[in-house]
Protein backbone atom coordinates (compact mmCIF):
# COMPACT_ATOMS: atom_id res chain seq x y z
CA UNK A 1 0.00 0.00 0.00
CA UNK A 2 1.30 3.44 -0.58
CA UNK A 3 0.07 6.68 0.85
CA UNK A 4 -0.75 9.62 -1.51
CA UNK A 5 1.24 12.73 -0.51
CA UNK A 6 0.74 14.85 -4.11
CA UNK A 7 -2.53 13.64 -5.49
CA UNK A 8 -1.80 15.82 -8.53
CA UNK A 9 1.36 13.87 -9.22
CA UNK A 10 0.62 10.70 -9.97
CA UNK A 11 -0.97 9.54 -13.07
CA UNK A 12 -4.60 9.80 -13.17
CA UNK A 13 -7.34 10.35 -15.42
CA UNK A 14 -10.02 12.98 -14.84
CA UNK A 15 -13.31 12.11 -15.33
CA UNK A 16 -17.09 13.86 -14.83
CA UNK A 17 -20.48 12.84 -14.93
CA UNK A 18 -22.25 13.49 -18.50
CA UNK A 19 -25.77 13.59 -17.67
CA UNK A 20 -26.36 17.24 -18.00
CA UNK A 21 -29.50 17.54 -16.06
CA UNK A 22 -32.65 15.66 -15.06
CA UNK A 23 -36.06 16.09 -16.08
CA UNK A 24 -39.05 14.98 -13.25
CA UNK A 25 -42.33 14.56 -14.26
CA UNK A 26 -44.44 15.16 -11.70
CA UNK A 27 -46.56 12.08 -12.42
CA UNK A 28 -50.65 11.94 -12.60
CA UNK A 29 -51.73 13.38 -9.19
CA UNK A 30 -48.56 16.14 -9.12
CA UNK A 31 -50.31 17.48 -12.01
CA UNK A 32 -53.67 18.00 -10.06
CA UNK A 33 -51.76 19.37 -7.32
CA UNK A 34 -49.27 22.16 -8.77
CA UNK A 35 -52.53 23.05 -11.07
CA UNK A 36 -54.58 23.93 -8.00
CA UNK A 37 -51.84 25.46 -6.47
CA UNK A 38 -50.70 27.51 -9.23
CA UNK A 39 -54.21 28.69 -10.60
CA UNK A 40 -56.51 28.61 -7.70
CA UNK A 41 -54.60 28.73 -3.94
CA UNK A 42 -55.42 25.29 -3.06
CA UNK A 43 -53.51 22.60 -1.35
CA UNK A 44 -55.47 19.41 -2.72
CA UNK A 45 -54.93 15.85 -0.81
CA UNK A 46 -56.63 12.43 -2.17
CA UNK A 47 -58.08 10.39 0.47
CA UNK A 48 -58.52 7.03 0.68
CA UNK A 49 -61.68 6.39 2.73
CA UNK A 50 -61.36 2.30 3.06
CA UNK A 51 -58.11 3.09 5.23
CA UNK A 52 -59.20 6.58 6.17
CA UNK A 53 -56.10 8.08 5.41
CA UNK A 54 -55.68 11.40 3.75
CA UNK A 55 -52.08 11.80 0.84
CA UNK A 56 -51.00 15.59 0.92
CA UNK A 57 -49.78 16.05 -1.95
CA UNK A 58 -52.52 13.85 -3.28
CA UNK A 59 -51.34 10.08 -5.26
CA UNK A 60 -53.27 8.42 -7.88
CA UNK A 61 -52.74 4.87 -5.16
CA UNK A 62 -52.90 4.04 -1.74
CA UNK A 63 -49.60 2.88 -0.18
CA UNK A 64 -51.66 1.21 1.96
CA UNK A 65 -54.04 -1.21 0.13
CA UNK A 66 -53.08 -0.01 -3.08
CA UNK A 67 -56.98 1.47 -4.15
CA UNK A 68 -57.06 4.06 -7.04
CA UNK A 69 -57.85 7.18 -5.41
CA UNK A 70 -60.12 9.91 -7.97
CA UNK A 71 -61.28 11.77 -5.18
CA UNK A 72 -59.33 15.00 -4.22
CA UNK A 73 -59.85 17.19 -1.67
CA UNK A 74 -59.36 20.54 -0.53
CA UNK A 75 -57.54 20.60 2.35
CA UNK A 76 -57.54 24.41 2.96
CA UNK A 77 -54.35 26.35 4.02
CA UNK A 78 -54.26 26.03 7.90
CA UNK A 79 -52.21 23.11 9.84
CA UNK A 80 -50.05 22.45 12.61
CA UNK A 81 -46.32 22.01 13.68
CA UNK A 82 -45.85 18.33 14.10
CA UNK A 83 -41.69 18.82 14.03
CA UNK A 84 -39.07 21.26 13.26
CA UNK A 85 -35.37 22.13 13.28
CA UNK A 86 -33.80 25.19 13.07
CA UNK A 87 -30.93 25.28 10.82
CA UNK A 88 -27.93 27.55 11.58
CA UNK A 89 -25.05 26.30 9.61
CA UNK A 90 -25.55 25.27 5.73
CA UNK A 91 -24.63 22.34 3.91
CA UNK A 92 -20.93 23.60 3.43
CA UNK A 93 -20.77 24.98 7.37
CA UNK A 94 -21.50 28.77 6.37
CA UNK A 95 -23.59 30.33 8.90
CA UNK A 96 -27.53 31.19 7.95
CA UNK A 97 -28.29 34.48 9.39
CA UNK A 98 -31.13 34.64 10.20
CA UNK A 99 -31.31 30.93 10.78
CA UNK A 100 -33.87 28.60 8.25
CA UNK A 101 -36.54 26.69 10.34
CA UNK A 102 -37.82 23.62 8.79
CA UNK A 103 -41.37 21.91 9.60
CA UNK A 104 -43.63 19.35 9.26
CA UNK A 105 -46.74 20.16 8.78
CA UNK A 106 -50.25 18.57 9.68
CA UNK A 107 -53.71 19.23 8.03
CA UNK A 108 -55.37 16.76 10.75
CA UNK A 109 -55.11 13.21 12.23
CA UNK A 110 -55.46 11.21 8.95
CA UNK A 111 -53.60 12.89 7.16
CA UNK A 112 -49.83 12.39 5.89
CA UNK A 113 -47.26 15.50 6.81
CA UNK A 114 -46.09 18.47 3.91
CA UNK A 115 -42.45 19.11 4.45
CA UNK A 116 -41.94 23.23 4.49
CA UNK A 117 -40.32 26.46 5.76
CA UNK A 118 -41.90 28.73 9.02
CA UNK A 119 -41.84 32.22 8.17
CA UNK A 120 -42.57 35.65 10.02
CA UNK A 121 -41.64 33.89 13.26
CA UNK A 122 -38.44 34.10 15.64
CA UNK A 123 -36.71 30.44 16.50
CA UNK A 124 -37.43 30.50 20.56
CA UNK A 125 -41.75 31.30 19.77
CA UNK A 126 -41.75 27.38 17.75
CA UNK A 127 -43.36 25.12 19.46
CA UNK A 128 -45.32 21.56 18.56
CA UNK A 129 -48.53 22.00 18.27
CA UNK A 130 -48.41 25.68 16.86
CA UNK A 131 -51.42 26.51 14.23
CA UNK A 132 -50.12 28.30 10.94
CA UNK A 133 -51.17 29.23 7.97
CA UNK A 134 -49.68 28.65 4.17
CA UNK A 135 -48.05 32.19 2.63
CA UNK A 136 -48.37 31.88 -0.79
CA UNK A 137 -46.43 33.72 -3.57
CA UNK A 138 -49.13 36.41 -5.67
CA UNK A 139 -51.02 33.96 -9.01
CA UNK A 140 -48.79 35.65 -11.40
CA UNK A 141 -45.58 34.37 -9.66
CA UNK A 142 -46.67 30.97 -9.01
CA UNK A 143 -44.94 28.21 -11.32
CA UNK A 144 -46.68 25.22 -9.71
CA UNK A 145 -43.91 24.36 -7.66
CA UNK A 146 -43.86 23.55 -4.03
CA UNK A 147 -41.94 26.43 -3.48
CA UNK A 148 -45.30 28.51 -4.81
CA UNK A 149 -45.81 28.44 -1.11
CA UNK A 150 -43.13 30.96 0.47
CA UNK A 151 -43.76 29.37 4.19
CA UNK A 152 -45.90 28.77 6.84
CA UNK A 153 -46.50 31.49 9.45
CA UNK A 154 -48.32 31.39 12.99
CA UNK A 155 -51.69 32.60 12.64
CA UNK A 156 -52.33 35.52 14.76
CA UNK B 1 -37.18 -26.40 -1.45
CA UNK B 2 -41.07 -24.93 -2.07
CA UNK B 3 -41.99 -24.97 -5.82
CA UNK B 4 -43.20 -21.78 -6.93
CA UNK B 5 -46.10 -20.79 -9.59
CA UNK B 6 -46.58 -17.54 -11.22
CA UNK B 7 -49.93 -16.45 -10.78
CA UNK B 8 -50.13 -13.06 -12.23
CA UNK B 9 -48.88 -10.88 -14.76
CA UNK B 10 -49.02 -6.87 -15.25
CA UNK B 11 -47.43 -4.04 -17.41
CA UNK B 12 -47.77 -0.39 -18.21
CA UNK B 13 -47.52 0.82 -22.54
CA UNK B 14 -43.75 0.99 -23.17
CA UNK B 15 -43.23 4.53 -24.80
CA UNK B 16 -40.19 6.89 -25.03
CA UNK B 17 -41.52 9.79 -22.63
CA UNK B 18 -44.33 9.14 -19.87
CA UNK B 19 -46.16 11.72 -17.74
CA UNK B 20 -46.12 9.17 -14.81
CA UNK B 21 -44.03 9.39 -12.31
CA UNK B 22 -41.91 6.17 -11.62
CA UNK B 23 -43.78 5.52 -8.52
CA UNK B 24 -47.03 5.72 -10.58
CA UNK B 25 -45.78 2.87 -13.37
CA UNK B 26 -44.99 0.82 -10.85
CA UNK B 27 -48.37 0.54 -9.14
CA UNK B 28 -50.30 0.22 -12.52
CA UNK B 29 -48.25 -2.63 -13.23
CA UNK B 30 -48.38 -4.00 -10.03
CA UNK B 31 -51.82 -3.43 -9.61
CA UNK B 32 -52.80 -5.16 -12.79
CA UNK B 33 -51.02 -8.71 -11.76
CA UNK B 34 -52.29 -8.38 -8.42
CA UNK B 35 -55.64 -7.98 -10.27
CA UNK B 36 -55.09 -11.21 -12.64
CA UNK B 37 -53.58 -13.04 -9.38
CA UNK B 38 -56.85 -12.37 -7.64
CA UNK B 39 -55.15 -10.85 -4.51
CA UNK B 40 -54.94 -7.77 -2.39
CA UNK B 41 -51.78 -6.04 -1.54
CA UNK B 42 -52.08 -7.55 1.96
CA UNK B 43 -52.10 -10.67 0.96
CA UNK B 44 -48.23 -10.05 -0.03
CA UNK B 45 -45.62 -11.09 2.11
CA UNK B 46 -42.85 -10.01 0.31
CA UNK B 47 -41.74 -7.20 -2.42
CA UNK B 48 -38.72 -7.35 -4.74
CA UNK B 49 -38.46 -4.36 -6.75
CA UNK B 50 -35.47 -4.09 -9.97
CA UNK B 51 -34.56 -1.14 -11.45
CA UNK B 52 -31.28 -0.56 -13.41
CA UNK B 53 -29.16 2.22 -12.80
CA UNK B 54 -29.73 5.20 -10.01
CA UNK B 55 -28.42 7.18 -12.74
CA UNK B 56 -31.25 7.44 -15.31
CA UNK B 57 -34.44 8.34 -12.83
CA UNK B 58 -32.15 10.92 -11.57
CA UNK B 59 -32.90 10.07 -7.71
CA UNK B 60 -30.60 7.96 -5.86
CA UNK B 61 -31.46 5.02 -4.16
CA UNK B 62 -34.48 5.03 -6.40
CA UNK B 63 -35.40 1.43 -5.26
CA UNK B 64 -35.78 3.03 -1.94
CA UNK B 65 -37.45 6.29 -3.81
CA UNK B 66 -39.97 3.66 -5.63
CA UNK B 67 -41.28 1.05 -3.12
CA UNK B 68 -44.59 2.42 -2.14
CA UNK B 69 -45.96 2.69 -5.59
CA UNK B 70 -44.15 -1.25 -5.74
CA UNK B 71 -46.61 -2.01 -2.65
CA UNK B 72 -43.33 -2.36 -0.39
CA UNK B 73 -44.15 -0.04 2.71
CA UNK B 74 -44.31 -2.22 5.76
CA UNK B 75 -43.01 -5.16 3.92
CA UNK B 76 -40.14 -7.25 3.55
CA UNK B 77 -38.19 -5.50 0.40
CA UNK B 78 -35.34 -5.43 -1.45
CA UNK B 79 -33.85 -4.34 -4.64
CA UNK B 80 -32.20 -6.38 -7.26
CA UNK B 81 -30.15 -5.01 -9.95
CA UNK B 82 -27.88 -7.11 -12.52
CA UNK B 83 -28.36 -3.84 -15.48
CA UNK B 84 -30.41 -5.43 -18.46
CA UNK B 85 -30.23 -8.88 -16.67
CA UNK B 86 -32.53 -7.68 -13.74
CA UNK B 87 -35.61 -8.32 -15.89
CA UNK B 88 -35.28 -11.70 -15.16
CA UNK B 89 -33.13 -11.72 -12.22
CA UNK B 90 -35.88 -9.70 -10.10
CA UNK B 91 -37.94 -13.09 -10.56
CA UNK B 92 -35.22 -15.05 -9.64
CA UNK B 93 -34.93 -13.30 -6.28
CA UNK B 94 -38.58 -13.61 -6.36
CA UNK B 95 -38.51 -17.54 -6.59
CA UNK B 96 -35.73 -17.98 -3.96
CA UNK B 97 -38.19 -15.69 -1.51
CA UNK B 98 -40.50 -18.60 -1.58
CA UNK B 99 -38.46 -21.56 -2.59
CA UNK B 100 -36.59 -21.02 0.79
CA UNK B 101 -39.63 -21.23 2.73
CA UNK B 102 -39.51 -18.04 3.80
CA UNK B 103 -43.04 -16.63 2.36
CA UNK B 104 -46.01 -17.80 0.41
CA UNK B 105 -46.12 -14.86 -1.73
CA UNK B 106 -44.24 -12.74 -3.45
CA UNK B 107 -44.86 -9.26 -5.65
CA UNK B 108 -41.89 -8.75 -7.85
CA UNK B 109 -41.97 -4.71 -9.83
CA UNK B 110 -39.43 -3.82 -12.09
CA UNK B 111 -39.32 -0.10 -13.47
CA UNK B 112 -37.73 2.33 -15.48
CA UNK B 113 -37.90 5.99 -16.48
CA UNK B 114 -35.09 6.01 -19.00
CA UNK B 115 -36.77 9.15 -20.41
CA UNK B 116 -35.31 11.68 -16.91
CA UNK B 117 -31.68 11.76 -18.30
CA UNK B 118 -31.03 14.45 -20.17
CA UNK B 119 -29.62 14.74 -22.68
CA UNK B 120 -30.01 11.36 -23.41
CA UNK B 121 -29.88 8.26 -21.92
CA UNK B 122 -26.80 7.30 -23.85
CA UNK B 123 -24.83 10.37 -21.32
CA UNK B 124 -25.59 7.67 -18.32
CA UNK B 125 -24.22 4.37 -20.47
CA UNK B 126 -21.23 6.83 -21.13
CA UNK B 127 -19.60 6.16 -17.34
CA UNK B 128 -20.27 2.44 -17.20
CA UNK B 129 -16.69 1.97 -18.95
CA UNK B 130 -13.11 1.63 -17.48
CA UNK B 131 -12.12 5.32 -16.79
CA UNK B 132 -8.55 4.59 -17.47
CA UNK B 133 -8.13 2.43 -20.75
CA UNK B 134 -12.39 2.79 -22.38
CA UNK B 135 -13.46 6.07 -21.57
CA UNK B 136 -10.60 8.11 -22.97
CA UNK B 137 -11.39 6.63 -26.57
CA UNK B 138 -15.07 8.00 -25.70
CA UNK B 139 -16.95 4.55 -26.19
CA UNK B 140 -20.99 4.46 -26.25
CA UNK B 141 -22.53 1.00 -26.03
CA UNK B 142 -23.28 1.13 -29.91
CA UNK B 143 -20.05 0.83 -31.47
CA UNK B 144 -19.18 -1.83 -28.83
CA UNK B 145 -22.14 -4.03 -30.08
CA UNK B 146 -20.97 -3.28 -33.51
CA UNK B 147 -18.13 -5.13 -33.26
CA UNK B 148 -19.61 -8.06 -30.97
CA UNK B 149 -22.12 -8.37 -34.48
CA UNK B 150 -18.94 -8.12 -36.61
CA UNK B 151 -17.15 -11.05 -34.77
CA UNK B 152 -20.36 -13.05 -34.33
CA UNK B 153 -20.93 -13.06 -37.98
CA UNK B 154 -17.66 -13.70 -38.99
CA UNK B 155 -17.10 -16.73 -36.77
CA UNK B 156 -20.46 -18.40 -38.24
CA UNK B 157 -20.61 -17.12 -41.28
CA UNK B 158 -23.92 -14.99 -40.35
CA UNK B 159 -25.67 -12.97 -43.24
CA UNK B 160 -26.83 -9.64 -42.67
CA UNK B 161 -29.95 -10.33 -44.20
CA UNK B 162 -30.93 -13.08 -42.11
CA UNK B 163 -30.40 -10.74 -38.76
CA UNK B 164 -32.69 -7.98 -39.98
CA UNK B 165 -35.43 -10.93 -40.53
CA UNK B 166 -35.30 -10.71 -36.32
CA UNK B 167 -36.21 -7.10 -36.43
CA UNK B 168 -39.29 -7.99 -39.42
CA UNK B 169 -40.13 -10.20 -36.66
CA UNK B 170 -40.42 -8.96 -33.85
CA UNK B 171 -41.78 -5.26 -34.74
CA UNK B 172 -44.60 -7.72 -36.71
CA UNK B 173 -45.33 -9.50 -33.95
CA UNK B 174 -45.54 -6.54 -31.64
CA UNK B 175 -48.53 -5.19 -33.24
CA UNK B 176 -50.15 -7.91 -31.59
CA UNK B 177 -49.43 -6.33 -28.30
CA UNK B 178 -51.11 -3.92 -25.99
CA UNK B 179 -48.08 -2.07 -24.85
CA UNK B 180 -46.27 -1.94 -28.20
CA UNK B 181 -43.57 1.20 -28.86
CA UNK B 182 -42.57 0.23 -32.08
CA UNK B 183 -44.40 -1.89 -33.53
CA UNK B 184 -44.44 -1.92 -37.57
CA UNK B 185 -47.11 -4.46 -39.40
CA UNK B 186 -45.13 -3.31 -43.01
CA UNK B 187 -41.53 -3.15 -42.03
CA UNK B 188 -39.63 -5.47 -44.44
CA UNK B 189 -35.37 -6.39 -44.74
CA UNK B 190 -34.89 -3.98 -47.09
CA UNK B 191 -35.76 -1.37 -44.25
CA UNK B 192 -34.25 -2.59 -41.49
CA UNK B 193 -30.86 -2.64 -44.47
CA UNK B 194 -30.97 1.03 -45.52
CA UNK B 195 -31.87 2.48 -42.13
CA UNK B 196 -29.78 5.03 -40.84
CA UNK B 197 -26.18 3.94 -40.30
CA UNK B 198 -24.79 4.00 -36.24
CA UNK B 199 -21.97 2.24 -36.14
CA UNK B 200 -21.95 -0.53 -39.18
CA UNK B 201 -22.97 -2.92 -39.06
CA UNK B 202 -25.31 -1.74 -36.80
CA UNK B 203 -28.00 0.15 -38.10
CA UNK B 204 -31.03 1.78 -36.70
CA UNK B 205 -33.87 -0.78 -37.07
CA UNK B 206 -30.97 -3.22 -35.48
CA UNK B 207 -31.75 -2.14 -31.95
CA UNK B 208 -34.66 -1.92 -29.68
CA UNK B 209 -35.52 1.88 -27.93
CA UNK B 210 -35.11 3.40 -24.89
CA UNK B 211 -38.47 3.25 -22.98
CA UNK B 212 -40.25 4.42 -19.92
CA UNK B 213 -42.55 1.31 -18.37
CA UNK B 214 -42.91 -0.66 -15.51
CA UNK B 215 -43.97 -4.71 -15.42
CA UNK B 216 -45.24 -6.64 -12.50
CA UNK B 217 -45.30 -10.58 -11.72
CA UNK B 218 -47.22 -12.11 -8.55
CA UNK B 219 -45.50 -15.82 -7.29
CA UNK B 220 -46.37 -17.96 -5.13
CA UNK B 221 -45.59 -21.38 -3.53
CA UNK B 222 -47.65 -24.35 -5.34
CA UNK B 223 -50.24 -24.88 -2.88
CA UNK B 224 -50.86 -21.23 -2.50
CA UNK B 225 -51.19 -21.31 -6.51
CA UNK B 226 -53.56 -24.63 -6.17
CA UNK B 227 -56.05 -22.51 -4.16
CA UNK B 228 -56.60 -19.18 -6.21
CA UNK B 229 -55.67 -20.06 -9.83
CA UNK B 230 -56.09 -23.91 -10.24
CA UNK B 231 -57.07 -23.34 -13.78
CA UNK B 232 -53.72 -22.17 -14.71
CA UNK B 233 -50.78 -23.71 -12.74
CA UNK B 234 -47.48 -22.38 -14.47
CA UNK B 235 -44.53 -23.28 -12.44
CA UNK B 236 -40.51 -21.49 -11.84
CA UNK B 237 -39.02 -25.14 -12.55
CA UNK B 238 -35.29 -23.86 -13.20
CA UNK B 239 -33.55 -21.12 -12.55
CA UNK B 240 -29.93 -19.77 -13.72
CA UNK B 241 -26.92 -16.91 -13.91
CA UNK B 242 -23.66 -16.26 -14.81
CA UNK B 243 -21.35 -13.73 -15.55
CA UNK B 244 -18.19 -13.42 -17.95
CA UNK B 245 -15.13 -10.99 -16.91
CA UNK B 246 -15.11 -7.59 -15.98
CA UNK B 247 -13.34 -6.63 -19.46
CA UNK B 248 -15.28 -6.77 -22.53
CA UNK B 249 -12.09 -7.01 -24.73
CA UNK B 250 -10.80 -10.32 -23.13
CA UNK B 251 -14.28 -12.22 -23.73
CA UNK B 252 -15.41 -14.28 -26.82
CA UNK B 253 -17.34 -12.26 -28.65
CA UNK B 254 -18.92 -14.89 -31.26
CA UNK B 255 -20.24 -17.14 -28.10
CA UNK B 256 -21.84 -16.32 -24.97
CA UNK B 257 -20.26 -19.58 -22.85
CA UNK B 258 -22.01 -17.29 -19.64
CA UNK B 259 -25.29 -17.55 -20.98
CA UNK B 260 -24.91 -21.50 -21.59
CA UNK B 261 -23.61 -21.84 -18.46
CA UNK B 262 -26.71 -19.96 -16.82
CA UNK B 263 -29.20 -22.07 -19.23
CA UNK B 264 -27.45 -25.20 -18.72
CA UNK B 265 -27.58 -24.78 -14.52
CA UNK B 266 -31.10 -23.89 -15.69
CA UNK B 267 -31.90 -26.81 -17.33
CA UNK B 268 -30.45 -29.21 -14.71
CA UNK B 269 -32.77 -28.12 -12.06
CA UNK B 270 -35.76 -28.07 -14.70
CA UNK B 271 -34.84 -32.03 -15.53
CA UNK B 272 -34.25 -30.93 -19.20
CA UNK B 273 -31.51 -33.28 -20.75
CA UNK B 274 -32.32 -32.11 -24.19
CA UNK B 275 -33.38 -28.74 -24.63
CA UNK B 276 -33.37 -28.51 -28.35
CA UNK B 277 -36.38 -31.09 -27.92
CA UNK B 278 -38.11 -30.19 -24.69
CA UNK B 279 -37.81 -26.35 -25.30
CA UNK B 280 -41.48 -25.42 -26.70
CA UNK B 281 -40.98 -21.36 -26.76
CA UNK B 282 -38.42 -18.79 -25.98
CA UNK B 283 -37.88 -15.09 -24.81
CA UNK B 284 -34.51 -14.74 -25.28
CA UNK B 285 -32.99 -11.24 -24.90
CA UNK B 286 -33.30 -8.84 -27.97
CA UNK B 287 -31.99 -5.44 -27.38
CA UNK B 288 -30.32 -6.12 -31.11
CA UNK B 289 -31.28 -8.00 -33.57
CA UNK B 290 -28.01 -10.11 -33.64
CA UNK B 291 -28.43 -10.83 -30.13
CA UNK B 292 -31.81 -12.78 -30.36
CA UNK B 293 -29.75 -15.04 -32.46
CA UNK B 294 -26.99 -15.30 -30.10
CA UNK B 295 -28.91 -15.51 -27.32
CA UNK B 296 -31.04 -18.98 -28.87
CA UNK B 297 -27.62 -20.21 -29.47
CA UNK B 298 -26.28 -19.15 -25.95
CA UNK B 299 -29.86 -20.98 -24.27
CA UNK B 300 -28.66 -24.06 -26.21
CA UNK B 301 -31.47 -24.00 -28.58
CA UNK B 302 -29.33 -24.91 -31.53
CA UNK B 303 -26.09 -25.03 -32.53
CA UNK B 304 -23.75 -21.85 -32.60
CA UNK B 305 -24.51 -20.28 -36.31
CA UNK B 306 -27.92 -22.22 -36.72
CA UNK B 307 -30.50 -19.60 -35.57
CA UNK B 308 -30.19 -17.16 -38.57
CA UNK B 309 -30.94 -20.63 -40.32
CA UNK B 310 -33.81 -21.53 -38.02
CA UNK B 311 -35.15 -17.63 -38.33
CA UNK B 312 -34.94 -18.46 -42.10
CA UNK B 313 -36.74 -21.05 -42.68
CA UNK B 314 -39.71 -19.54 -40.09
CA UNK B 315 -38.73 -22.00 -37.13
CA UNK B 316 -39.02 -19.29 -34.67
CA UNK B 317 -42.46 -17.57 -36.05
CA UNK B 318 -45.34 -17.56 -33.61
CA UNK B 319 -46.55 -20.54 -36.02
CA UNK B 320 -43.26 -22.14 -36.07
CA UNK B 321 -42.09 -25.09 -34.69
CA UNK B 322 -40.06 -22.96 -31.61
CA UNK B 323 -41.74 -19.57 -31.82
CA UNK B 324 -39.13 -17.39 -30.33
CA UNK B 325 -40.08 -13.23 -29.07
CA UNK B 326 -44.06 -14.12 -29.77
CA UNK B 327 -44.17 -11.04 -27.91
CA UNK B 328 -42.59 -8.77 -30.35
CA UNK B 329 -39.42 -8.16 -28.26
CA UNK B 330 -37.53 -5.52 -27.17
CA UNK B 331 -37.76 -4.55 -30.64
CA UNK B 332 -40.97 -4.20 -31.12
CA UNK B 333 -42.57 -3.32 -27.78
CA UNK B 334 -39.97 -1.10 -26.41
CA UNK B 335 -36.69 -1.48 -24.33
CA UNK B 336 -37.20 -0.12 -20.54
CA UNK B 337 -34.28 -2.25 -19.10
CA UNK B 338 -35.81 -4.12 -16.06
CA UNK B 339 -39.25 -3.57 -17.15
CA UNK B 340 -38.82 -5.81 -19.68
CA UNK B 341 -39.51 -8.67 -17.54
CA UNK B 342 -43.16 -8.13 -18.67
CA UNK B 343 -42.36 -8.97 -22.54
CA UNK B 344 -39.83 -11.98 -20.96
CA UNK B 345 -40.84 -13.78 -18.04
CA UNK B 346 -45.12 -12.28 -18.37
CA UNK B 347 -44.97 -13.50 -22.05
CA UNK B 348 -43.93 -17.18 -21.32
CA UNK B 349 -46.21 -17.22 -18.35
CA UNK B 350 -49.11 -15.89 -20.58
CA UNK B 351 -48.03 -18.11 -23.50
CA UNK B 352 -48.25 -21.31 -21.44
CA UNK B 353 -51.44 -20.28 -19.34
CA UNK B 354 -53.27 -19.62 -22.98
CA UNK B 355 -54.14 -16.20 -21.80
CA UNK B 356 -51.93 -14.25 -24.78
CA UNK B 357 -54.90 -13.91 -26.96
CA UNK B 358 -53.84 -12.39 -30.56
CA UNK B 359 -50.49 -13.62 -29.40
CA UNK B 360 -51.00 -16.73 -28.27
CA UNK B 361 -48.93 -19.48 -30.34
CA UNK B 362 -50.34 -22.28 -32.65
CA UNK B 363 -47.83 -25.21 -30.72
CA UNK B 364 -49.68 -25.03 -27.30
CA UNK B 365 -46.33 -25.27 -25.24
CA UNK B 366 -45.87 -26.56 -22.07
CA UNK B 367 -42.01 -25.72 -21.25
CA UNK B 368 -40.90 -22.71 -22.23
CA UNK B 369 -37.43 -20.38 -21.10
CA UNK B 370 -36.93 -16.61 -20.88
CA UNK B 371 -33.43 -15.24 -20.42
CA UNK B 372 -32.25 -11.42 -20.21
CA UNK B 373 -28.81 -10.18 -20.65
CA UNK B 374 -26.91 -7.08 -18.87
CA UNK B 375 -24.69 -5.97 -16.42
CA UNK B 376 -20.94 -5.02 -18.44
CA UNK B 377 -22.80 -6.62 -21.13
CA UNK B 378 -21.35 -10.14 -19.95
CA UNK B 379 -24.27 -11.35 -17.76
CA UNK B 380 -27.21 -13.52 -18.34
CA UNK B 381 -30.30 -14.83 -16.40
CA UNK B 382 -32.32 -17.98 -17.19
CA UNK B 383 -35.91 -19.29 -16.48
CA UNK B 384 -37.79 -22.28 -17.23
CA UNK B 385 -41.00 -22.41 -16.73
CA UNK B 386 -43.81 -25.14 -17.02
CA UNK B 387 -47.61 -26.30 -17.02
CA UNK B 388 -48.40 -28.23 -15.13
ZN1 LIG C 1 -56.15 2.56 1.37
Amino acid sequence: MEKISKPTEIKHQLGHMEVDHYHYTVGLAGERFFTALREEGKLLGARCESCGVTYIPPRIYCEECFAELDEYVDLGLEGEVRSFTIARIDRDGRPLDPPEIRALISFGEDTTDLLHLLGEVEPEEVYIGMEVEAVLKPKREREGKVTDIRYFRPIK
Amino acid sequence: MKEVAVVGAGMTLFASRMMETGKELCWEAAKQALDEAGLSLQEIDAVIMGTAPDAFDGIHKKGENLLDGAGGANKPYMRVYTGGGTAVMTPIAGWWHIASGMFDTVLVVNEEKMSSARPHAQSVFAHIWDPILDRPLRPNLVWIFAMEMQRYMHKYNVRKEDIALVSVKNKRNAVDHPCAQLADPKITVEDVLNSEPMALPVRRLDISPPSDGASALVLASLDVAREICPDRIVTIDGVGWCIDTTMWTNRDLAFPKFLARAADQAYRMAGIKDPKKEIHIAEPYDPFNYKELQHMEGLLLCEPGEAAILTREGVTQRDGRLPVCPSGGLLGVGNPIAATMGIKVGEIYWQLARKAGKRQVRNDPVTGVCQAWGDLMQFSSVLVMRRR
